[in-house]
């Protein structure tokens, strides 16, 4: 043994053991709890955000989502449970300081003065920062320019957003966090939103988002952790969310009158006059049912292909407020 | 990320205290002279009562209903304290109410910029607002043959410690009240019958009523104005010890209480 070399050998070895992935997570949430009266909000949520990813917190309202993104941001004492973010506890007074010049923030609320104008608005949260970002380069970034000189008030409700955005991202910050970003946006700027955070995170930007919106998960979140009730129900890759590939993919049809379900090739049953085969085996179900229509001359009207949608698993793993006991991965 | 390492230990912001502050003053001001709503409440109104005034008692000379001073040599001190207090109290519990409603404290909050950092930016600012409102109000005054005062070291002294009580005060009641559709309607409501019994609309002759609202933050504020306004008089020690004192008051129950965030914790 070479303990004269290491000195103290067992935490040495605990922390190569934590060395293996290479870069500490940019947050890490264990087991955190807090109650508001004999509410409780959040019981025991872990999940951690690694360096460069984009995670979203999904849930319905009232699902703990906001609290434990407050919490994660410094703004909101919790009950237990250790938090970490960028190597500091922001539920630490001078470390929660630091952290606010590392880190942007975009709240639900619009929060923007409204007798100032766009480039006022923006030099000024410039001038709270160590090295922030040029304002003309952040105006560029959320698609306000040419709307420098106009006040506030002027703007349109998603030109607002977009400037509350700007606020977020002029400290040049490590690690950000959007609390339900594209609430109130239409489609176009809603796809704008989604590029922009896209950018962001290419450019190196960790982020953590909360959203009760499924369509936004999917298409931003490259993992999302699934809120119900105060507890994670569900964590991974918006795509496997819930064993969601695992499961049995569903092809449906309509068959011309008269043509009976008992007569195909493969066993399906009836939804709303819709044909509905659930399959395993995909590929081969499909090619039979196809070369059978084609030998029979029969048209399969609005076929579709599809599996349990991140809707669905959603829907199922919220719908009954959440496990009392341990999280599971999956309910079905 | 060794950008934060590299400089722990340093406070995260990048600017000296003189320039930080001087940075929220001039948003501040920028921000509260493009909005109608304060320029009228702490400019025209004021200027308004004054005018009016003028027109009505402009020819009363001294009289001992004024206590010894011509109206306008009563009325020009009140209603520079008026304004003070409307600058520094009224404005800033409503504003900071509205601002902690729709999230802008909360934004503040998240940024490195330090609490006192934001707190002095606003006392510099409404002493500024007051100083103006001063200036035009002693103004008019002289049009109306008030002189010019000549104590003008007791007038800043005074001006800066009333504006920085009640700017506490004005804190401090931002802090109680919870929502800001009540904020405006609570902050007028315990000002308003002060100001009258205080003497600011029309002199108090009862002395029980003086000597209670001799410790409240009002009349001490009157007074002390009065005195290097209207009396050529040097700093009332007495007067401003009781308007510190309020502020101090103030001073405590807003950093007890004041919430950065419209949820309760």
């Amino acid at each position: 043994m070479h303990t004269e070399l290491t000195g103290a050998a067992p935490p040495a070895a605990a922390a190569a053991t934590r060395k293996e992935s290479l870069m500490p997570p940019a947050i890490s949430v264990t087991g955190l709890r807090k109650s508001y009266g004999s509410v409780q909000a959040v019981r025991g949520v872990s999940f951690c955000v690694r360096p460069g990813e984009i995670v979203a917190l999904l849930g319905p309202n009232g699902a703990g989502k906001t609290t434990t993104l407050e919490i994660v941001e410094g703004f909101r004492a919790r009950d237990g449970g250790a938090v970490n973010v960028l190597g500091r506890d922001p539920g630490d007074k001078p470390a929660a300081r630091e952290l606010r010049g590392r880190t942007g923030l975009v709240l639900q609320d619009i929060a923007v003065e409204p007798y100032l104008t766009v480039r006022e608005t923006i030099a000024r949260q410039a001038g709270y920062y160590r090295a922030p970002r040029a304002v003309p380069e952040v105006i560029g970034l959320v698609g306000l320019a040419g709307q420098e000189r106009r006040k506030v008030r002027a703007l349109s409700g998603g030109q607002k957003r977009r400037l509350d955005l700007a606020l977020g991202l002029i400290g040049n910050p490590e690690l950000l966090y959007l609390d339900e970003p594209t609430t109130g946006f239409d489609p176009a700027a809603r796809r704008g939103a989604w590029e922009l955070v896209r950018g962001l995170r290419a450019a190196g930007t960790t982020i953590l988002l909360t959203t009760h919106d499924m369509a936004e998960a999917q298409a931003l979140a490259d993992r999302v952790v699934l809120l119900s009730s105060g507890v994670v129900v569900a964590e991974g890759p918006p795509a496997a969310l819930g064993g969601r590939d695992a499961e049995r993919a569903r092809i449906s049809f309509r068959l011309p009158p008269g043509v009976p379900v008992a007569g195909l090739p493969v066993p399906g049953g009836m939804q709303n006059g819709v044909v509905v085969v659930e399959t395993a085996r995909l590929t081969d179900d499909l090619h039979r049912l196809t070369s059978w229509a084609m030998r029979h001359d029969v048209a399969l009207s609005a076929l579709t292909v599809d599996r349990p949608s991140l809707e669905d698993v959603y829907l199922t793993l919220t719908a009954d407020g959440g496990p009392s006991g341990p999280p599971e991965r999956s309910t079905r | 990320m060794t950008a934060g390492a590299a400089v722990a230990g340093h406070p995260p912001y990048r600017r000296g205290f003189l320039r930080l502050v001087a940075h929220q003053v001039r948003y501040e001001q920028l921000s509260f002279w493009r909005n109608p709503q304060s320029a009228i409440f702490t400019f025209v109104f004021p200027l308004v009562f004054v005018t009016i005034m003028g027109a009505l008692f402009g020819s009363v000379g001294r009289s001992s209903y004024f206590g010894g001073l011509s109206a306008l040599q009563y009325y020009v001190p009140t209603i520079a304290a008026l304004c003070v207090l409307g600058s520094c109290y009224g404005q800033l519990a409503v504003a900071l109410a509205a601002r902690r409603q729709n999230g802008i404290l909360k934004r503040v909050r998240a940024t490195p910029l330090p609490a006192w950092a934001y707190f002095v930016g606003l006392l510099a600012h409404c002493v500024l607002v007051s100083l103006a409102d001063i200036a035009l109000i002693v103004g008019v005054g002289r049009l109306y043959g008030v002189p010019f005062p000549s104590h003008w070291p007791a007038i800043a002294l005074t001006l800066v410690l009333g504006a920085a009580s009640f700017c506490a005060l004005g804190v401090a009641v931002a802090s109680v009240i919870s929502n800001a559709e009540a904020a405006p309607a609570v902050a007028q409501l315990v000002l308003f019958p002060l100001l009258f019994l205080s003497g600011t609309y029309l002199p108090i002759h009862s002395a029980l009523l003086n000597r209670v609202t001799g410790w409240l933050p009002v009349r001490p504020f009157n007074e002390a104005l009065t005195g290097p306004l209207s009396r050529h008089t040097g700093a009332d020690w007495r007067q401003l010890a009781v308007l510190a004192a309020w502020g101090v008051i103030g001073a405590i129950v807003a950093i007890r209480r004041f919430r950065w965030d419209p949820r309760p914790e």
